[in-house]
């Protein structure tokens, strides 16, 4: 069995031997623990092809090695992906943590909750910003996929929403509590000129680290593009994956 | 009332309480040990301290053969008394294997409580919590059973406290290994697993795949109970035995009278007892407190130690008809358990989280690791001001209250000293409780029990960290209060050897070479010993890196780690460091003694346990500072996990280890063991010194 995965870190289109928590796992720490980190995927259906994209070539050169083992991966591509494969191929979401536990989420119907307050972005791809906004997810999305008429616009792109906690309503005097972010006096002031002036949204971090600590993720992660939409992959609450996904839950919030 | 009689009534509540912990041991032995793969995993840690507690036993008899020898050889030149030497070398045979049977009878309890513990835990927290701390009193009861049995019984035989100082020699020997040794495996097995498993590859604590872990969890039996056991029992007899020495002195002198030479033994009998009520009361409440219980008990006992001390002397007094027993040295004794309780809360004000000293270094870690280390550092700095201005207090009201009632003042303080120590059964179970209850939580985790089984053990974990930081407070200040004993029985014996009067002069340059070489001796011995967790943590981090590169699957969780070579590493290392070590404790007071004569000796115990206290309270608090600072901010405050402040908490929680759990706690020991050397062979060298 041949898997397609589409990597957000870094964005690539990848065939493999490995199951997706093989993969996951494979990813993280590599084959001899040389190679390690976070790593956030898709599954992609395996019938998908892009003209753009040698995917047939990937697939013909995923084949065992001699000594019987699965190959682990053989890239497909490593520029552009995103923007090439449609949400409609994009399977389940799968959040790998550094140490190898992989969590599957599935794409979900529910809404983005767009409440009242301030909202911290992280792009994940095509590139990696760390934005603040008075926008709730979907219209974040619009305003950088949703026109041709702006310099900001996108063909498609991937993000995920992560908690403000007091400082969505309190961007100068609330309390950090268990936000771990970096530069947070720098986080307060890109807040608090979102709140009070007339843009809609603001960069942070130019050039952000590609990782996050997963227990930060407010909703969960977003994917779009210009011609179907927005989609959406909820991450249950932490409490409910301490309950139903132990291992994972321990190694993403240590 | 005959003297005799005292020391029966010892060695039969000596034996009373061993009996108590073996009754202790079956029930804890009895309780459900759990599922198939948690009693694997117990069996691991079981296998690993077992190792490690024969190794070093095999080590210590190899010292003690020796010692023995040379104590029988040296001591037997006396014509008046042949068979001194003899005695004194059988003494510290007894004491040493004494000290070994404790310690050995509380990691035996140690590392088969930990499994039921966790078990229990699945039951409800109460039940958790009463299997760890019975199991936590088996080595509490035992401790104080064997060390008053022990003495009772040479003294019965002997009736000479200097025999009873082999005996005491003995127990500080096997502590000061069993301390050392420990703190160096504990922490070199720690170390490696945080740094390669959670700092390098992100595996949570307590993670089976990491193949440091089963050494860390045995690492929390041999540091935390058969070494800060054996650190106490050290503690313990050197108390009573240095007041013992005081008494024989003073009655030989005819200032006073012999009762006074086993009065403390007699404290110790009333520390037994009251250890045995206040255990009945150690119970979680409907709050779900263990910490709470745990104090409770320790305060409890204290007050129970007061009253039937008092009824002892109001008693004994009234049935003979006249002062048997002088009040003096009764607030004398209440004194320093008092001031000891005291010392053991404030330690508790600078390392428990609820309170500034930890919060504003886990706040100001925010600003980066230099600030941290600042930080704990200086608060580890403030912190010794309000220990030693206890122990100051504890010194002056013993030595004018025994000085008001007629006895002469420095027995005042050895009693006090002794006061101190008499809560030691329930102070060990408290200790003892700590280990076990992380060892619960580490099983727990890794055999896969419900996460509400892994939350119930950290509550349980929580207090024991309180306790464990208490009893450093007590042990620290206890040792320094012991060690002005010895240092006051150490003159006495000067001057009953020498025939002349034994006065320290500032102004002379021996007496000043003395301190000055005494004070090198605490922190070259505590950076001899932290440069050995560093080294060894550094081979076996190479070790772990090793398995990770060669088994793949062991992240995949598809394969087992070889957790014994970890064992293996952490065991042979800590005992291949000892040695240098162990050696500067013994040789290098008798060097000073033998060659600059018994002032400079007395500059050099002075200088070693003014620099030994100072050391021991700043790298335990600061240690147990930063260990708290970084658990605060992994509970959700000043950005948790991941932030800033946690890497910065992080590095300083790596410095604190082997400060708090290897170099500051065996401190104590190293100048207990110094003070026993100089006083035991203070006869020879009163008679036998190059200068001075």
């Amino acid at each position: 069995m041949r898997h397609l995965y589409l990597s957000l870190m870094p964005e690539a289109l990848i065939a493999s031997m490995l199951s997706p928590e093989e993969f996951g796992n494979y990813y993280a720490v590599g084959a001899e623990h040389t190679t390690q980190g976070q790593a956030v995927f898709f599954e992609v259906d395996p019938a998908f092809r892009h003209a753009d994209i040698p995917i047939e070539t990937a697939l013909a050169r995923c084949v065992p090695h001699a000594d019987g083992q699965p190959k682990h991966t053989v890239y497909a591509s490593v520029y552009r992906v995103l923007e090439r494969v449609p949400l409609s191929a994009i399977g389940t979401l799968y959040l790998v943590t550094k140490d190898g536990r992989t969590l599957g989420v599935q794409r979900g119907a529910e809404k983005a909750d767009s409440s009242e307050g301030l909202h911290l972005y992280h792009e994940l791809a095509p590139v990696r910003p760390l934005v603040v906004s008075r926008l709730g997810p979907e219209p974040f999305f619009r305003l950088l996929c949703g026109g041709s008429d702006t310099p900001l616009s996108i063909p498609a792109i991937t993000f995920v929403e992560l908690r403000l906690g007091d400082l969505a309503t309190d961007p100068l005097n609330g309390s950090l509590g268990d936000l771990p972010y970096d530069n947070t006096s720098h986080l307060r002031s890109c807040l608090e000129q979102v709140k009070s002036k007339e843009v809609a949204a603001k960069v942070v971090d130019r050039l952000h680290p590609g990782t996050f600590s997963y227990r930060t993720i407010k909703n969960g992660i977003f994917i779009g593009n210009k011609t179907e939409g927005l989609a959406a992959y909820m991450l249950p609450s932490m409490g409910t994956l301490k309950e139903t996904n132990h291992l994972w839950w321990k190694s993403a919030t240590i | 009332m005959n003297s005799d009689l005292w020391l029966y009534i010892g060695i039969g509540c000596g034996l009373g309480s061993i009996a108590a912990a073996l009754v202790y041991y079956r029930w804890v032995f009895r309780q459900e040990p759990g599922t198939e793969k948690a009693v694997q995993i117990a069996s691991w840690i079981k296998d690993g301290a077992s190792t490690y507690l024969r190794m070093l036993y095999r080590a210590l008899i190899a010292v003690a053969v020796v010692l023995v020898v040379v104590l029988g050889v040296i001591f037997s030149g006396d014509p008046e008394r042949p068979l001194h030497g003899v005695y004194t070398a059988a003494a510290f045979g007894f004491g040493a294997l004494c000290s070994a049977l404790a310690g050995w009878l509380g990691m035996s309890i140690a590392v088969k409580a930990n499994v039921r513990t966790a078990t229990a835990c699945g039951r409800s927290l109460g039940q958790g919590f009463n299997v760890a701390f019975k199991a936590g009193a088996v080595m509490g009861l035992a401790m104080v059973g064997v060390a008053v049995f022990g003495m009772s019984l040479l003294y019965l035989i002997f009736h000479d406290a200097e025999i009873v100082l082999g005996f005491s020699f003995g127990a500080s020997s096997l502590a000061l290994l069993a301390k050392a040794g420990g703190g160096i495996y504990t922490k070199t097995a720690d170390i490696a697993a945080d740094l390669t498993g959670k700092v390098e590859l992100g595996i949570p604590e307590d993670d089976p795949r990491n193949p440091a872990v089963i050494a860390d969890n045995v690492g929390d039996n041999v540091g935390d109970v058969a070494g800060m056991g054996a650190d106490i029992f050290d503690s313990y007899v050197a108390a009573t035995v240095a007041s013992m020495l005081l008494g024989t002195s003073f009655a030989a002198a005819g200032s006073i009278g012999m009762q006074y030479a086993i009065l403390p033994l007699i404290l110790c009998i009333v520390g037994i007892v009251s250890a045995l009520i206040g255990l009945q009361f150690v119970k979680v409440g409907p709050d779900g407190k263990p910490g709470k219980a745990l104090n409770f008990g320790t305060v409890f006992s204290c007050v129970v130690f007061c009253v039937l001390a008092t009824i002892l002397f109001v008693v004994v007094n009234a049935l003979a008809g006249e002062t048997v027993f002088n009040y003096g040295a009764l607030i004398a004794t209440i004194s320093g358990l008092v001031i000891s309780v005291i010392i053991g809360f404030t330690t508790d004000y600078f390392t428990n989280d609820e309170y500034r000293p930890v919060r504003n270094v886990a706040e100001i870690s925010a600003s980066g690791t230099g600030l941290t280390i600042i930080t704990g550092f200086s608060y580890g700095l403030i912190s010794i001001a309000p220990a030693l201005i206890g122990i100051v207090i504890a010194t002056l009201t013993s030595y004018f209250s025994a000085q008001a009632f007629g006895l002469p003042g420095i027995y005042g303080v050895g009693i006090a000293a002794v006061g101190m120590l008499s809560l030691t059964g329930i102070v060990v179970s408290n200790d003892a409780y700590g280990p076990i209850v992380d060892n619960a939580k580490g099983i727990a985790e890794m055999s896969g029990m419900s996460h509400e089984v892994v939350d119930t053990a950290d509550v349980l974990d929580s207090a024991g960290n309180t306790a464990k930081a208490i009893t450093k407070g007590f042990s620290i200040s206890a040792a320094a209060l012991t060690v002005l004993a010895m240092y006051a029985a150490y003159s006495e014996v000067i001057v009953k050897y020498s025939g002349g009067s034994f006065l320290m002069n500032l102004q002379d340059p021996i007496v000043l070479s003395g301190i000055f070489l005494g004070c090198i001796v605490p922190p070259l011995f505590s950076a001899l010993t932290m440069l050995a967790v560093t080294r060894n943590a550094f081979t076996m981090i190479e070790e772990i890196r090793r398995q990770f590169k060669a088994k793949p699957g062991i992240l995949a969780g598809t394969e087992l780690p070889d957790y014994s070579r970890c064992v293996g590493i952490a065991s042979s290392g800590a005992l291949r460091a000892l040695v240098f070590p162990a050696l500067l404790a013994v040789v290098l007071p008798l060097m000073v003694g033998f060659i600059l004569g018994p002032t400079a000796l007395g500059g050099f115990l002075g200088g070693a346990i003014f620099t030994g206290v100072v050391f021991a309270l700043l790298m335990s608090n600061a240690g147990g500072l930063w260990d708290n600072a970084k658990k605060y901010i992994e509970a959700g405050n000043c950005g948790g996990p991941g932030s800033e402040a946690h890497k910065a908490a992080v590095v300083g929680d790596t410095v604190g280890d082997p400060f708090k759990d290897t170099a500051g706690p065996s401190l104590n020991t190293l100048i207990t063991v110094m003070s026993l050397v100089s006083s035991l062979f203070a006869p020879l060298i009163a008679q036998y010194h190059i200068f001075g």
